[in-house]
């Protein structure tokens, strides 16, 4: 019986000996972390705050290495109009290095102005003034509680607050809340209440909360307290209702038909928005793609007579430039520079006597392959032909006579030139583009030619005189026939190099370059100037 | 006029609400600042008494209702004749309305103290002088004496006063 007794007091003891420890562990804890926070937030020396009406604790920290002993420090503190106290001093070891010196006072004076200072070795390090009501820093919330409540999103947050006689209706909180994994929280405050709900909520959430309090600042003030230790409460997950998802399918439903609907009646606006139609050139081009399935160079060989056989194209008043095929020759080994072949020579003549029959044409690609493209020109001439020859005996006639023609190497690239006075622009612009071999050259006083290897159009300028060259990079295996004396003929090397000509040196370059006469000669001239195809390069600025 | 007979007055309903109190703190605390950053026409004339301020909650809870009672009515009479004078020594005018409001309040006080059935208390001019009291010469230390006692006597009074704690129970 007695042992029985005697156990369960020992049990008693243990158990509260258990919960003092526990308390007192939690009191370390709570005041370890007002200290953490005085250091973080008071900037003043001492730091002091209040945790009950009687409780008062000041504290400042120094460097091991520059602090002294406890004796050599001194805490006085002094209410207004009363005498200086002083109060005892405890030193801990800190983290870092460090060392805090604390004054703790069990009975205070509140509501009356306080002078604190501290002295060491009789000189005074810190002095502070204050109130002690208004360094207030409390305990955090005890016991917080969340539950649910008749609402699906929101919840019933309360807590116990600290214990202090004359300041429940002077608190503040302050409520952090957070779903579960986000760093981004919602903060509401309350204030002279134990208890908030948490209204707006995600559903299906795990949220977590928080509490700290502080006083007003009206009476008392202070600090916030630490965080109470969270809580966790998981919200209702969303419901379904019918009748939302009832009436958000029909809507949606009817959307859609509304939708359909329209896209129906207007779907060839649609179409021809979405896919707008890529226009064609065939409306221009008859039979470009139809017969000649895009093949621009057939269907233009094919065009070509129509084009030849369309009168505004060649009776104008200006003269069109005469063309006429050469034929290239081989080189006589005696001359450093061949002569053209009798061929060319005799059909200069038939074409100067013959008016009705040759008819040279400037875009005469088709007499590539002949051998005499001159002679085949004269059986095949047209009335335009013959209009063509009158209008070279015209020229002839005003022309210097080419001084001499030449025998070229086939591999050489002929260009001849006819110097015309006239504006050619509107023609310029029909044989451009029907006259793709053939290069035509405005000559002006200062402007600048250029001459290509590979012919293409070339910007024309409506000025007095006009040049017209063709090359006969275009013959290779032909011969280069000789224009008659309305041309100079010019060889120069085919090495693909552009060329400019100005009409300055123009003449130089008539100096320099290769003239061929049209003497009409049977012998053909020696070569009078020195010439090097494969090395003369007749490159003028303008 | 017989309808016009004198009836027996109505009991003043007690006015617990807190909040009544803490405006004229803030009223009180705004009329110390201004004169904290006043530099002329705001001295006081001469030294008065200005009601104690201190509250040691184990001596304030040792004293029984009227005691305390009596302390805060005394230090509220010397307040008000405190900034009476202040208010003829001071010639800032914007000095005039913070001092006229402080005083108003400390009448809406005493109104509020007889809401919670405090009779009213005339102390004696020779103990309002030697007991409890302070002498102060600066306009500045007389305004903040006036806040402190505010918040500290005259707050704990209406708290503990039985007309509102009869209310919550």
């Amino acid at each position: 019986m007695i042992c029985d007794h005697l156990s369960r007091l020992l049990a008693l003891h243990v158990i509260f000996c258990a919960m003092g420890k526990a308390s007192i562990d939690q009191g370390a804890r709570n005041h370890g972390k007002k200290v953490s926070i005085l250091l973080r937030e008071e900037p003043e020396n001492p730091k002091c705050f209040a945790q009950s009406r009687k409780d008062f604790t000041c504290f400042w920290e120094e460097d091991e290495e520059l602090s002294g002993s406890l004796d050599q420090y001194s805490f006085t503190y002094t209410y207004q109009n009363e005498n200086s106290s002083r109060c005892p001093l405890k030193m801990l070891p800190a983290a870092g290095g460090k060392r805090l010196f604390f004054c703790h006072l069990n009975q205070t004076q509140m509501f009356v102005q306080t002078d604190i200072e501290v002295h060491r070795e009789g000189r005074l390090i810190h002095n502070r003034s204050l109130l002690i009501e208004l360094v207030f820093i409390l305990d955090p919330p005890a016991n917080v509680t969340v539950s649910r409540t008749a609402q699906p999103l929101q919840l019933n947050l309360s807590w116990v607050p600290p214990a202090l006689k004359y300041m429940d209706d002077s608190m503040i909180y302050e409520v952090i809340y957070t779903t579960v994994g986000s760093n981004v929280g919602q903060v509401e405050v309350v204030a002279a209440s134990s208890e908030l709900i948490l209204r707006g909520l995600q559903p299906g959430q795990m949220y977590k909360m928080r509490v700290r309090v502080k006083l007003d600042g009206i009476s008392y003030n202070g600090y916030w307290s630490a965080w109470s230790d969270p809580v966790f409460m998981e919200t209702v997950p969303a419901e379904l209702d019918l009748l939302i998802m009832s009436l958000t399918l029909i809507i949606s439903f009817i959307l859609v038909v509304l939708s359909l609907t329209m896209l129906l009646s207007h779907r060839r606006f649609v179409v021809k928005k979405v896919w707008p139609t890529i226009p064609t050139p065939d409306s221009k081009f008859k039979g470009l793609f139809s017969v000649y399935g895009g093949d621009f160079q057939e269907w233009l060989g094919q065009t070509n007579r129509g084009i030849r056989l369309t009168p505004a194209f060649f009776y104008s008043e200006e003269c069109p430039s005469p063309l006429e095929v050469l034929s290239e020759l081989s080189p006589r080994p005696s001359l450093p520079f061949p002569p053209l072949p009798p061929k060319a020579f005799r059909a200069l003549p038939s074409v100067r006597k013959e008016d009705d029959d040759v008819k040279t044409e400037p875009e005469d690609r088709e007499l590539m392959d002949r051998g005499d493209p001159v002679l085949s020109e004269q059986r095949t001439a047209t009335p335009h032909n013959l209009w063509l020859i009158d209008r070279i005996r015209a020229l002839n006639q005003s022309q210097v006579p080419c001084s001499q023609s030449y025998l070229l190497e086939s591999q050489d690239t002929y260009v001849t030139l006819s110097g015309k006075n006239q504006n050619i622009d509107e023609l310029d612009d029909v044989l451009e583009e029907t006259l793709p071999l053939e290069v035509l050259f405005a000559s002006r006083k200062t402007a600048s030619y250029e001459s290509h290897s590979d012919l293409g159009s070339v910007p024309q300028s409506s000025n007095s005189s006009r040049l017209s060259s063709q090359s006969s990079f275009e013959y290779p295996n032909h011969a280069w026939m000789t224009k008659g004396p309305g041309y100079t003929y010019m060889a120069v090397a085919d090495s693909g190099i552009s060329m400019d000509y100005s009409t300055m040196s123009r003449v130089e370059d008539f100096g320099k370059a290769v003239i061929y006469s049209n003497d009409y000669k049977n012998e053909i001239p020696a070569f009078r100037s020195p010439f090097l195809p494969s090395h003369h390069h007749i490159d003028d600025d303008g | 006029m017989e309808w016009t007979r004198p009836g027996l007055s109505s009991p003043l309903r007690p006015i617990c609400d807190l909040r009544v109190l803490d405006h004229f703190i803030k009223e009180a605390r705004d009329a110390e600042v201004a004169m904290k950053s006043c530099r002329e026409g705001c001295s006081l004339s001469e030294s008065v008494s200005v009601p104690q301020t201190t509250v040691d909650f184990d001596v304030w809870e040792e004293k029984n209702g009227l005691d305390q009672a009596h302390e805060v009515q005394s230090g509220l009479c010397l307040l008000q004749q405190a900034l009476g004078l202040l208010k003829t020594s001071v010639t800032n005018t914007a000095l005039h309305s913070h001092l006229d409001n402080c005083i108003r309040n400390l009448l809406s006080i005493n109104a509020v103290l007889r809401s919670l059935n405090i009779q009213e208390y005339t102390p004696p001019a020779s103990a309002a002088e030697l007991e409890g009291t302070w002498r102060v010469s600066s306009a500045t230390d007389l305004l903040q004496v006036h806040v402190n006692f505010l918040r500290g006597k005259v707050r704990l009074l209406l708290m503990d006063a039985q007309a509102c704690q009869q209310d919550v129970s």
